[in-house]
């Protein structure tokens, strides 16, 4: 965190009464309670939240780019209504977390800045393009079915506001969800060409998608001090193999193959082993390398800039109502 | 002046008539009409909303039950004897489940300040049967509501979009439905060519 306004300088390690307190926080999230704002909570805490909450407000915000570029070319009325509809939800989505982010003492502002200067992290399978329509469904099913394994994990969060905002994405997420299932089915199972663009789709964003979860539990660094306080109640790992688990049998049941060549079922664990990530190319995109890295913050940039007259006419309208209150008119 | 950091707003959403406006979140805006249309915007994607409330974040007072346990002297304050008393609503959470709401519409009470309001509140023994994890006191006068007659331009069209609701979807086919159906298009081919021969 690169805050410009520091951040409340409570709940540090060097404080004297900073044990007992930790010991009374730690015991109430043992007991389910949520922490709000008002409550003191470690520094660590806060800041973990607000690196958490901020990169996945980015990735809704940033999210609505490889989608948004195919609402000009739906190919029926009602696929496009579904498509305006969900990127308007995300849209939205960027809005409730970073709210979320504000309750822990940060401004909205300072983190748009940072994403917008390219200093800010955000979920990295929206680096990839989207190549043909096929991937609309694909991202809703793959891509949206794996962050509702994160964001159903996060809804159980001990942090109130973050909490919230998880529950309320989740119920709207399904409905991302569903459609990208309803139209990968129908491809699937359509004219061959259809189901080579689903074969296609899937060859693309099966990896993007299993990176989506971060890094192997041994190279995560932030994850037991997450899993202590309760703001991840699961490790990478572990909801990864539960993706993975519950998306191969229904990728096969549609006749789709993963593109996995080692992966198989373990009879005796009952899981999908997957083959070896790539996380090579995992860092590479995260570092700002993956194939739209720029494009995606130069339309960013761009959308800002060209909104600026909107915001504009907002302040100046507003002024001029408190104007017109002063002096009486239209009262 | 900053670009996009305007002032906070608290949004209290009610579903239908006769149930309890519900702390929905925070938009920003430049004044409270804004705040509203972006509260619509942000809030009422999807049924149901009758009524919509801003009020400026600044204005409300929010206490939790931990910070009322730190601080035994929370209501320790000099009331001007002149101050005088308005209406402040009352908002309380009693749950730790999980819920998109921070805290819902209870009643009101009549008091010079929020801590008044709050010691008043705390009064009741109707709001307090259970344990009250979070307070908000909102005044009255800081409340911006929609009106009646703004329900069919704001919140009834979300009622026709049903395609944003997962239930639209109800009807893939999958799994075992699906390999069936895919079983007997491989047989068709072959029994088509058997009769033929």
């Amino acid at each position: 965190m690169n805050a410009t306004r520091p951040l409340p300088n409570v709940g540090m390690p060097e404080d004297p009464d900073y044990e007992e307190k930790l010991a009374q926080f730690e015991a109430r999230i043992a007991r389910g309670e949520k922490i709000e704002p008002g409550d003191w909570m470690p520094y660590e805490y806060r800041r973990q939240l607000i690196r958490m909450i901020s990169q996945h407000a980015h990735s809704e915000v940033v999210g609505m780019l490889p989608e948004g570029a195919w609402i000009t070319r739906a190919p029926t009325l009602r696929r496009k209504l579904i498509l305006i509809a969900k990127v308007q939800d995300e849209a939205g989505h960027g809005q409730y977390l970073y709210h979320a982010a504000e309750s822990l003492g940060v401004d909205r502002e300072e983190l748009i800045d940072m994403l917008l200067a390219g200093k800010a992290k955000y979920s990295s399978v929206f680096n990839y393009p989207t190549l043909t329509w096929a991937d609309i469904g694909m991202i809703g099913w793959l891509v949206d079915g794996a962050a509702i394994k994160n964001q159903t994990m996060l809804a159980h969060c001990s942090y109130g506001p973050y909490s919230r905002a998880m529950v309320r994405i989740c119920a709207e997420e399904t409905f991302h969800y569903k459609q990208g299932k309803e139209m990968i089915t129908i491809y699937a199972q359509g004219t061959p060409e259809q189901q080579r663009m689903a074969q296609d789709a899937l060859n693309r964003w099966w990896w993007p998608a299993l990176m989506m979860f971060g890094p192997h539990d041994t190279d995560s660094p932030n994850t037991p001090v997450l899993m202590r306080w309760g703001i991840k109640t699961k490790s990478n790992d572990t909801l990864r193999q539960e993706f993975i688990d519950e998306i191969v049998p229904e990728f096969h049941a549609i006749g789709l193959e993963i593109p996995d060549p080692e992966l198989r079922y373990d009879e005796e664990t009952g899981h999908w082993i997957s083959g070896p990530i790539d996380w090579d190319e995992f860092w590479r995109v995260v570092r700002g390398n993956g194939p739209m890295n720029r494009a995606r913050m130069a339309a960013r940039r761009q959308a800002h800039e060209e909104g600026r007259w909107v915001r504009e006419a907002m302040v100046a309208y507003a002024n001029r109502q408190m104007v017109g209150d002063a002096v009486g008119v239209g009262s | 002046m900053t670009d996009t950091q305007w002032p906070r707003y608290e949004v209290f959403k009610q579903d239908k008539p006769h149930k309890p406006h519900e702390a929905v979140g925070t938009v920003h805006a430049p004044d409270p009409e804004i705040a509203l249309q972006n509260a619509r915007d942000v809030y009422v994607r999807r049924p149901d909303c009758y009524s919509l409330w801003v009020a400026p974040e600044s204005a409300v007072f929010k206490m939790t039950a931990y910070e009322l346990e730190q601080d035994p002297a929370w209501h320790v304050e000099e009331i001007p004897p002149d101050a005088p008393p308005q209406t402040y609503l009352v908002f309380t959470r009693q749950h730790h489940r999980r819920s998109m709401v921070a805290a819902s519409h209870v009643g009101q009470v009549q008091a010079r300040t929020p801590r008044e309001a709050l010691r008043r509140a705390m009064e009741q023994e109707a709001w307090t049967a259970r344990p009250v994890y979070l307070w908000w006191i909102v005044p009255q006068a800081a409340i911006t509501a929609s009106q009646e007659e703004d329900v069919p331009s704001m919140f009834a069209p979300a009622q026709e979009k049903t395609y944003r609701d997962q239930s639209h979807y109800g009807g893939i086919i999958f799994g075992k439905h699906l390999q069936k159906k895919r079983q007997q298009k491989q047989k068709q081919p072959q029994e088509k060519q058997e009769r033929s021969a």
